[in-house]
């Protein structure tokens, strides 16, 4: 109780008080600006987390993403343009229900559920992290190694593209962090007589590269999105509770698929709502009106998204593997701010966990008021002409990684590597998401994956002796053949078509 | 930008190539059977399979079907084909990025942003009544809040930030 109390003492300060509806209103901006992404508005936020108390900067991160997975439905309601890829899934539903006379209603669900669901991932954080972290006490170097790999394998697995080009992205990401002299022989490594190197490649200044710059780079290559017409709307929040009491099944499956897929590695808001709104299709009892405007699916995936925001944190917290590309960038902000990922860190800093809960939840209800200001104020933020937003962003990419690579001009060389390398990547089907879970998480693995060698004179046995450390590196060995398996399956069934025919 | 597979699959395999046979050239640790150059070479044989893999368009089914899923779900707006030097456009970002790493030292952060402003605001089809006032006024007001409020000081240059 004594640390419930401590952890209140620490949110409701004024600074972090301050900092959570700055980065409420920030979050709701860049989410409802189409082709701006919550990852890129986490990413932009670090050079500022920088200069915050360390609850602050964590609750800056939480708020600004929380508002803008929900913010992004806005421009998918009104313009059939997802705000932010997390959106994508249900946009045509909510904008076939816009069509019918019926915008503030889908509004409505989106802002209402995407806050329910955030307390509902909040919920399943607190329960399952402190349990987790008990049992991950007694992890050694071996289960530790074979649950990064199966992190990153299963950011591979939900990468939506090949799965050899995600195998390959990641490896590319462990690659790189074996750039510098920050490893177990202390020897410069893959740096080329250049002393910028020794310190190897930073994190966070390749992901403003990754999800920043890249998306200004895709924004030049687009059209500019119509405008928001100006229209008027009515009470948002009428006829919510009506939804809720007749949709209890979906939004409970919303939440829980949400969850399930937050903690997975790599996978985040956007694949929680693909998810949803297929699940949602396939169980209904009336699946032909998904697509005219129905609220079914809409809601069970709007509590998708933004339940998968929270439970993210719990693999991230743990173990310091991002639960999507959200916390990729917070467990960057937690390693800077002393707070470094760990099951040690629900007994030495409870009262930060304590703290982080409660700027969940706090976050998932603030969004509702501010989230009806957001849809009111839509039409002119986002009417923000894209020519000024774009130049803005590239400046702030600049400056921010100069600032957090503590003022040094090689982050922005960085930057401009990794925007490049970025959207070739993405250009040609090989997912980022996968590349910077290998950056983020590479030396995490090296770490391990070493110390297991010394400590078994170099044989791999021992990696599948420990009863845990053998079931994880089953399921690692189920995850890279999972493919394989799914592709002869189909290959079996078209074959077995063809021949009835 | 867009490569073949094969090109980008043999890219991947000879990087990985390359990684194993430098990381395998690392100094051990004395004493001990593995150092520094484990990781590097167990990554690049990983690298060099899945180029290879890639090469021979092993994979490629599930692309496609995500494509699909995509193409679906897009509008019809967003599928019609833009002019192709629009695409080289994109370099614009990284360019001017390096322009930035380059010329702020000596120019100092006010001129060089309002530069990349100016050209990146124009390359987006901004009129110059837009993007003129945009170069002005955005350099300062990013300046003031990394100065005053993060406290962290941009190079001057010739131009520095008057208070």
């Amino acid at each position: 109780m004594d640390t419930v109390i401590k952890a209140f003492g620490l949110v409701f300060q004024f600074d972090v008080m301050v900092a959570v509806v700055a980065s409420a209103f920030y979050g709701l901006t860049v989410g409802a600006l189409p082709g701006l992404s919550a990852t890129m508005a986490t990413a932009l936020l670090v050079p500022v987390t920088f200069y915050l108390s360390p609850i602050a900067a964590v609750a800056t991160i939480i708020t600004a993403s929380a508002m803008a997975i929900f913010s992004g439905d806005i421009p998918g309601c009104l313009l059939r343009i997802p705000g932010t890829p997390a959106s994508a899934a249900y946009t045509d539903e909510a904008y076939a229900m816009t069509r019918k006379g019926q915008a503030e209603t889908a509004l409505g669900i989106c802002l209402w559920f995407s806050a329910l669901g955030g307390i509902a991932g909040t919920l399943s954080l607190m329960l399952i992290a402190p349990l987790l972290a008990e049992m991950a006490l007694s992890f050694s170097t071996y289960e530790n190694f074979w649950l990064a790999m199966l992190g990153l394998m299963c950011s591979t697995l939900v990468a939506r593209s090949s799965p050899i080009k995600a195998i390959a992205a990641m490896l590319l990401g462990l690659l790189i962090t074996c750039i510098g002299i920050d490893n177990p022989g202390g020897v410069p490594r893959f740096t080329f007589g250049s002393t910028d190197l020794l310190g190897g490649i930073e994190p966070i200044p390749a992901l403003v590269g990754v999800f920043a710059l890249a998306e200004v780079m895709r924004a030049l290559t687009e059209r500019e999105p119509p405008k928001i017409e100006n229209r008027k709307l009515g009470s948002i929040l009428k006829g919510q509770w009506q939804l809720t009491k007749e949709y209890p099944k979906q939004q409970t499956r919303g939440n829980i698929v949400g969850i399930i897929i937050g903690v997975l590695p790599g996978a985040g808001a956007d694949m929680a709502a693909w998810v949803s709104y297929a699940m949602s299709k396939r169980f209904s009892k009336t699946p032909e009106k998904f697509g005219t405007g129905h609220p079914e699916g809409l809601i069970e995936a709007g509590a998708s998204n933004n339940a998968s925001l929270a439970s993210g944190w719990v693999p991230a917290l743990l173990f310091g593997i991002p639960g999507d590309t959200i916390t990729a960038i917070a467990i960057g902000v937690l390693y800077m701010k002393g707070l470094n990922p760990g099951p040690s860190l629900f007994t030495t800093q409870a009262e930060s966990m304590y703290a982080l809960y409660i700027i969940f939840i706090l976050g998932n209800i603030i969004m509702i008021p501010f989230g009806i200001i957001m849809i009111r104020l839509a039409s002119k933020v986002v009417g923000a002409p894209r020519s000024a937003v774009m130049p803005v962003i590239m400046i702030f990419c600049a400056v921010g990684a100069f600032a957090t690579a503590g003022n040094n001009l090689f982050a922005v060389w960085c930057v401009a590597f990794f925007g490049l390398f970025g959207f070739v990547m993405e250009k040609n089907g090989y997912p980022v998401a996968a590349m910077v879970l290998g950056i983020v998480m590479g030396t995490m693995v090296e770490q391990n994956f070493v110390t297991s060698l010394i400590k078994s004179d170099g044989s791999v046995l021992p990696f599948f002796d420990r009863p845990v450390s053998s079931v994880l590196a089953a399921m690692t060995f189920a995850a890279l053949l999972w493919p394989v398996f799914s592709w002869t399956r189909e290959w079996l069934r078209g074959r077995s078509r063809t021949v009835a025919a | 930008m867009l490569l073949s597979d094969r090109i980008s699959g043999s890219a991947i395999a000879a990087l990985g190539a390359v990684a194993f046979f430098y990381g395998s050239k690392l100094p051990p640790v004395p004493g001990q059977q593995v150092g520094p150059s484990a990781f590097p070479m167990v990554i690049g044989t990983g690298l060099v399979i899945c180029g290879g893999l890639i090469v021979f368009g092993i994979g490629r089914h599930f692309e496609e079907v995500a494509e699909a899923d995509v193409a679906h779900h897009a509008t019809p707006e967003e599928l019609a084909p833009l002019p192709a030097w629009r695409n080289w456009l994109a370099l614009l970002p990284p360019a001017l990025l390096a322009f930035y790493a380059l010329a702020s030292e000596t120019l100092g952060f006010l001129p060089t942003a309002a530069i990349m402003v100016l050209v990146a605001s124009l390359a987006f089809g901004a009129k110059p009544k837009l993007a003129v006032p945009l170069a002005i006024i955005a350099p300062f007001a990013i300046n003031l809040i990394f100065l005053k409020l993060l406290r962290v000081p941009l190079p001057g240059g010739i131009l520095p930030f008057p208070w």
